[in-house]
This record gives structure tokens, C-alpha cells and sequence, in this order.
């Protein structure tokens, strides 16, 4: 394994500060959560806030490692709601204790109900009070899936919680510990996996400007298309379970960055647009977000309506 | 004297569950199960292209998005007046039958197993299993470390008496590590149908976008037989096996007496299914009827109107509301409140005579001894859910060979101006059922009631209790400061409150 220096991590510190819009300021200190995450000792909390575990379970079909592998050799995974045998005030202990040692990566999983803190709490405490204190003194901060990176589905449009992702809400408290988004719904878990397992080997990978690693997110999905030939020759499926490109079905691989049309979901067993499924942009900032944004053309008047 | 023991979060289940209990001369006599995260899906579908409702509703949960994917597109299928041909009935089972199978192995080994057996028993394992001797290894080094809490997140845990019989714990260790591998495989299996899971994007109205190919149909066998060995193998006899150490939870966990299934897995077109539909009200049988639903919201953080059906049911949020102590309704049928899930689903499938059921349930019982009464228990729903794998694997092993390649997967379909649907079906923690209503082309309205609704409801606007609620009094609680009798009978249920409130 390829051993850093001080200087490698205070250079790849100020690499992450910048893509989050941190001044050098925060450098060192994230320098330092590197180094610790490079040791493999880093101690992991995972925090659900609006979620529906999905992100979790998605990193339960990881291939290689497995995720059994990935708690036993990779991380210490302190606290996780749906694996810690650890329940009720034991939880809490074992939560607010590992939080006080600090030097963890924080992982968190769903959206921050910003506009209705009563929408989320554990052990008594507002998940946007624990969500504060957790990312204060973490090293890092992973926002797993698109509720925690970009607000998802509780985010959605005319949403009664004022569901916000968790790095902006990290922002709007003027909380400064870096965070990188996976997002996807779910996540896949090859990007926490990878992503966990670049920062543990070699450093911090490369960043796009909403903080997406460049190696999972870097291209649209329309680019990577195995029905992308079908596009360029114009040959569009008209319903349902036809041949041919998906875009007059509601494809949305035209606007969103990830790499699941090579990748593969579900350790190889298929993708969405091999399925026949036009992708609903589920890793997009975008999301779910709109009401006149449907997922479907069906019936929508200015498109196909006729066909 | 009475103790108030507060168990909050109950980890090990899916979402944010708060338990209090008062304990009076060690037993409990009061429940309160507190529902404690909420987003607002019925609010926020409102206005929307009723199509979204599919994928929107599936991220109501991660652990059975294909159950809420499933209720939806079946809401849908009536509101447009389609129906999906065989390929694409087949391909929906076969994709909702396979999630059952790792929802099941993951309730069972990484949720539960870990109240039962004791994990720290392979630190002396001397054998040769290369499983066993990872596992041990790896917790003796973290037990040597210096590590805050060394072997998290399976350490620590309640101080409790946990099983001794150490091949039933060394099994169920080596069992617990190959279920992470078989839960994936049979996520992989729905997969090969639906696009991915969880979220599944090849669930449409009509049927399902997903062709039949053959490679498809043979991998999907493939997966399904090593899945058929291990829940038959491993999984009912491990279930059978903490039954046999913890005989006493054959006693407890009794919850209302009343039990309600949808039905799920239609075989045909014309509506028969797999398990049928059906009501047990105190043991006795009657035919489902819908519209005696209501949801009652007296203890609910919501500010609209009580008793509605869910056609006409309401949504609006009150967090601050006085008296109210969860985010979750209180459904109830003809007043009553009913127990969903496996056990509701093999009861009624029991009472009315069908065989496949009959046959394993008689030949569970005269295994443990026991009388049908034992089944309405904390054990019964573990049993129940073992029994119900093993009956569902063998089924889509069938499905899959009527598949169909070359015929069509999906029916085509107008969307309609306006139209009304409900979508009824068994999600793996119990009945499912959602409605919409549209209008211009739009969601007008809404409605989800989810299993752990039913489950984990609370006190309905008269004061009676919900069946989670009703379980909890009488078991005994040696010890207020680990309370682990209690948390073994709520996860019984395999409670989801993302899915509850919603």
C-alpha cells in the first residue's frame, strides 16, 4: 500500500477545502481527518435522518469487498441504527460517547428537516441537533444517496418538512467540516465503497464543483447508453418494453452524471435503460424535484400526446 | 411500583422506533410505540403526474420499495383500466417473491438473530470452518485493541442471558455472515427483472418494462435454488433451533387477536393469489372487506379529521399537537385494530385449507410439540416468516419456468382525465394498500396504509391500544436497565416505520 507523507495529506486537505468552498483555512484540519482515515482505524457513524434505509441496503449487495468485509478490514463502524446490536439508552451511549472521542467519518443517510425538526429524532434528541453536533467534529462528512446530498424525494416539491440535503444544511448552521456527495436513490454501493476505499488507500479522489467524485460522476448517463447507437439513428421506443432509445419515454440519462449503464446494478445483474426502464435521474440535484417534471411522458400534452 | 423504561431508538429494525413501557412487579403493563420521522409523501404527491407515484412511492422504503412499487402500479392498473398479461403478472411476482426472500433473511439473522444467540461464543471456536475462524479471529483482535467499542457494530449489547447451546450460536454465526451473501443473491434475482433494486424502475402500469429472455429466466433459476437450499437448510431449521432455546417466547408476544391479509401473488388474471385475502377477528373468519377501513389520528401528530377512509383520507401535519405521541395513524377495520405480516398471511391461509400452507405449518408444529395457539407469539412470526420463504422460493422457481419469452410484458394503456384506483397487496411486513384518485391528468389525492401502520399503531380515538401496543403487556422485564424481553418481541413484528408514517 502506498504510504503519504504530512505534506501529501496538507496537499490533498486543501484539494477537498477548495471543491467544497472552504477557504485554506480549513486545510489541516482536514489534512488531518485523512491521515486518520489512511490509518484504517477511522471509526464510522452512520446517522439516518429522512431516509428509507435504501442507501443502506444498497451498500449491503456490495460485490467486492463484501460488506462484511468492509466492517471487519476496512472501517469500525461505531454506530449504524439498522446493524448496532446496541439499542435503546445503549445506543445513545455508545453514540454520544464515540461522538466525544470524535475523529470519525460521518456518514449520513436521508434528507434534514430543516423546516420541522420534530420530523426526525432518536433518543429523544432532533436529528438536526444530532446531525450538528456529529459533523462538528468529524474529519469528513459522506452525504450517502440524493436525500442526504441534494434533499430527494422529502424534498420534493410542496413537502411539509422543508427537507434540505445534509451539506447545505451543514452550510446554513455555518458548520465547515468537509463533505462529499454519493448520490443516487440509492446509492450504489460502489460508490461509497470505492470512495471509502480510495481515501483509506490512496487519498482523496477527485472532486466535481457539487463535491461528486470525477471517477463514479464524471460522465451523463445518455453518454455511457447502451441504447445510445438507437439515438443516433433515431429510433425511439414508443412504449413500454420496446427496442430503441427511452427518450421520448421521459429518459432523463440526458441530464444526469453516473456511471450505472456501465457499472451495472446489483453486482452485474442489469441497469435501468437495459431493463427497458427510462432513467428517472435518480442521482440528479434535480430529482423528484419539480411537480411539472414528470418521471413519464405518458399523457403529457406537448410531447406525445396522439402516439 | 411501576418503572417507565424508555427503549429509544429500537436499532435493528428499519427507521426511527421509540418503545416505552411501564413495568410493575417485572412485567410490563402498558405499551406505547412511538413513531419519531415523518416526510409526507401524501402531501407531497398531490398535483403530480399520477405515473410518478410508482417510483415516488417506492423510496417510502429501501427494505420493500417493490412492495409500495408493486401496490402503486396496482392502483394504477385499475385507475386506467389495464390489465398486464401473464409474462408481466409472472415478472412481477418473481421480482416481488424474490425481495420477500432477502427482506426475511435480513429480518431474521442481522435483525433478530442477535437477541437470541451470542455472538461473542466463537471467541473459543477451535474448528476448521474458514467462516468461523475469520469471525473469531476478528473478534478477539478488536477485544485486544484499545478500541472505544471494539467488534462494533455486533458489541456491545444488552447484558441478558442469551442462547448456550454453543452449535446453535457457532451455526447461526456462520449463518448470519452467508445470509449478507444470499440476502445480495436474491436482491441479483429481482434485479434481473427489475433494472435494480432497491427502487426498482422496470415496475410500470401495464406490467413491466423488463423483456423475457432466457438468460434472464436461467440465472434467476440458478440464483433461486442456492436460495431454496439455504432457507431450507439453514434458514427454518436456525429459526427452529432458537424456538427450541427460547420456548418461552412461544408464550409471549400475543397481540390483539385480530388479523388481516390482502392476499398476494396473483396467479391468473381473474384475481386469485397465491395467499389469500381474508379476516380473522378473534378467531373468526370473515371475508376482507375494504371499506370498513378507517385511520383514526386522536394520538397522531396530524391535524386532520379522524376516522376517514383512506379514498377520502387526510394528511396534514401538527407537530406540535398536545396528547398525540406518534407520527404514525391508527388504522383500524370495523374499529378494530389488526395484526399484519407473515403470521396474519399464514393464519388466514391456514383457516382456509390451503394445502401448501397446511402441510408446513402441521409439520413445524408436531416438530416443536405444539398446539396452532403457539403461533400467535413472538416465535410464531419468526416461524411464520421461515415457513412463508420456504413456500414462496418453491413458487417462483415455477413462475420462472411459465415464463414466456418472445410474448408481450407489458399492456399498453390511455391515461385517463380522471379515474379512481386501489392498489392492495402483501408487503412482507404485512398488508399493504394504496389508493389514488385523479383528476386533470393529476394525483387529486393519495393514500398509503402500510403494514407498520396497522403494527405499530397507536391508541385509536377510543383509547384502545395498537397490536404492538397490546403485545408488550405481561412480558416480563427482568431487568429495567435491558430491557431485551421487550425489544425481542417488538422486532418480532420486523416493524418499518419509514414505512409506517411515510
Amino acid at each position: 500500500m502506498k504510504q503519504f507523507d504530512r505534506r501529501e495529506f496538507m496537499r490533498m486537505g486543501g484539494q477537498l477545502a477548495l471543491a467544497m468552498g472552504l477557504g485554506a483555512g480549513a486545510t489541516p484540519r482536514i489534512a488531518e481527518g485523512l491521515e486518520a482515515l489512511a490509518s484504517g482505524t477511522a471509526p464510522v457513524i452512520w446517522l439516518q435522518g429522512q431516509s428509507c434505509s435504501g442507501c443502506s441496503v444498497s451498500f449491503l449487495n456490495s460485490r467486492a469487498p463484501s460488506p462484511f468485509a468492509v466492517l471487519t478490514q476496512f472501517i469500525s463502524l461505531r454506530f449504524h441504527s439498522t446493524l448496532s446490536t446496541a439499542t435503546g439508552h445503549l445506543a445513545m451511549e455508545v453514540l454520544h460517547k464515540s461522538l466525544q472521542e470524535g475523529g470519525h467519518l460521518l456518514v449520513v443517510e436521508g434528507s434534514i428537516p430543516a423546516g420541522m425538526p420534530r420530523a426526525c429524532v432518536m433518543g429523544e434528541e432532533p436529528m438536526t441537533e444530532l446531525v450538528k453536533t456529529a459533523a462538528k467534529n468529524a474529519k469528513a462528512v459522506v452525504a450517502i444517496g440524493t436525500c442526504a446530498s441534494f434533499g430527494g424525494v422529502p424534498a420534493a416539491e410542496n413537502n411539509p418538512t422543508g427537507a434540505i440535503g445534509v451539506p447545505d444544511f451543514l452550510v446554513k448552521e455555518g458548520i465547515t467540516t468537509p463533505a462529499l456527495r454519493l448520490p443516487g436513490c440509492p446509492a450504489h454501493p460502489d460508490w461509497l465503497v470505492g470512495t471509502l476505499a480510495y481515501v483509506l488507500k490512496v487519498g482523496l479522489p477527485e472532486l466535481d464543483k457539487l463535491a461528486r467524485p470525477v471517477m463514479f460522476y464524471g460522465r451523463l448517463i445518455h453518454d455511457q447508453c447502451p441504447r445510445f447507437a438507437d439515438y443516433e439513428r433515431e429510433r425511439f421506443a414508443e412504449k413500454f418494453s420496446e427496442d430503441g432509445c427511452l427518450f421520448k419515454l421521459g429518459c432523463l440519462g440526458v441530464s444526469t452524471n453516473a456511471d450505472c449503464t456501465y457499472r451495472h446494478w446489483n453486482r452485474g445483474a442489469n441497469t435501468c435503460i437495459k431493463a427497458g426502464a427510462p432513467c428517472i435521474g435518480c442521482a440528479s440535484p434535480t430529482f423528484a424535484a419539480k411537480a411539472n417534471l414528470p418521471f413519464y411522458l405518458k399523457g403529457v400534452a406537448s410531447v406525445t400526446e396522439g402516439a | 411500583m411501576a418503572t417507565t423504561v424508555l427503549i429509544d431508538p429500537v436499532t435493528r429494525i428499519e427507521g426511527h422506533l421509540a418503545i416505552k413501557v411501564e413495568v410493575t412487579d417485572g412485567k410490563v403493563t402498558e405499551g406505547r410505540c412511538m413513531g419519531e420521522m415523518f416526510r409526507g409523501f401524501e402531501v407531497l404527491l398531490r398535483g403530480r403526474h399520477p405515473m410518478d407515484a410508482g417510483q415516488i412511492t417506492q423510496r417510502i422504503c429501501g427494505v420493500c420499495p417493490i412492495s409500495h412499487g408493486t401496490a402503486s402500479i396496482f392502483a394504477q392498473d385499475m385507475a386506467y383500466n389495464v390489465t398486464p398479461p401473464d409474462n408481466g403478472r409472472l415478472i412481477r411476482n418473481l421480482i416481488l417473491g424474490a425481495n420477500y426472500i432477502q427482506s426475511h433473511l435480513i429480518h431474521f439473522y442481522h435483525l433478530s438473530a442477535l437477541d437470541f444467540i451470542d455472538i461473542a461464543a466463537v471467541t473459543g471456536y477451535q474448528g476448521e470452518d474458514g467462516t468461523l475462524r475469520s469471525l473469531r479471529d476478528w473478534v478477539n483482535a478488536e477485544l485486544a485493541s484499545k478500541r472505544l467499542y471494539p467488534a462494533a457494530p455486533f458489541l456491545p449489547r444488552y447484558e441478558a442471558q442469551y442462547a448456550t447451546d454453543p452449535t446453535l450460536n457457532l451455526t447461526a454465526a456462520k449463518h448470519f455472515v452467508e445470509a449478507l451473501e444470499m440476502r445480495a443473491l436474491a436482491h441479483d434475482s429481482a434485479a434481473l427483472f427489475a433494472g435494480k433494486i432497491p427502487h426498482a424502475t422496470a415496475l410500470v402500469p401495464g406490467g413491466v418494462t423488463q423483456i423475457v429472455t432466457m438468460d434472464r429466466v436461467a440465472a434467476y433459476m440458478a440464483n433461486m435454488q442456492i436460495l431454496q437450499a439455504f432457507v431450507n437448510e439453514c434458514y427454518v431449521p436456525d429459526v427452529i433451533g432458537v424456538a427450541q432455546a427460547f420456548p418461552d417466547y412461544f408464550a409471549l408476544g400475543k397481540s390483539c387477536g385480530n388479523f388481516l391479509s390482502y392476499g398476494n401473488f396473483p396467479e391468473s388474471s381473474s384475481g386469485s393469489r397465491l395467499f389469500p385475502a381474508g379476516v380473522l377477528i378473534k378467531g373468526t373468519p370473515e371475508e376482507l372487506k375494504t371499506d370498513v377501513i378507517t385511520e383514526e389520528v386522536k394520538y397522531s401528530l396530524f391535524s386532520s379529521p379522524s376516522g376517514l377512509h383512506p379514498e377520502k383520507g387526510e394528511t396534514e401535519p401538527a407537530p406540535d399537537k398536545a396528547d398525540a405521541y406518534t407520527w404514525l395513524k391508527a388504522p383500524r377495520y370495523q374499529g378494530h385494530p389488526m395484526e399484519v405480516g407473515a403470521l396474519a398471511r399464514v393464519l388466514v391461509a391456514y383457516q382456509q385449507g390451503v394445502q401448501a400452507v397446511r402441510g408446513e405449518v402441521d409439520g413445524l408444529l408436531a416438530k416443536l410439540g405444539a398446539g396452532p395457539e403457539a403461533l400467535d407469539s413472538a416465535l410464531g412470526r419468526h416461524a411464520a416468516r421461515a415457513l412463508e420463504a420456504k413456500i414462496i422460493v418453491a413458487r417462483c422457481l415455477e413462475w420462472a419456468g411459465q415464463l414466456r419469452p418472445g410474448e408481450p410484458v407489458f399492456t399498453d394503456f390511455e391515461l385517463p382525465d380522471s379515474g379512481k384506483g386501489q392498489g392492495l397487496m402483501e408487503a412482507p411486513r404485512g398488508a399493504l394498500g394504496h389508493w389514488i384518485e385523479i383528476e386533470n391528468k393529476k394525483i387529486a389525492r393519495y393514500q398509503c396504509i402500510v403494514p407498520t401502520t396497522w403494527n405499530c399503531s397507536p391508541k385509536d380515538d377510543n383509547g384502545v391500544p395498537g397490536p404492538i401496543e397490546q403485545s408488550l403487556v405481561g412480558t416480563p422485564v427482568a431487568d429495567p436497565a435491558n430491557p431485551i424481553e421487550a425489544a425481542r418481541v417488538v422486532r418480532s413484528f420486523d416493524p418499518c416505520i419509514a414505512c409506517a408514517v411515510h
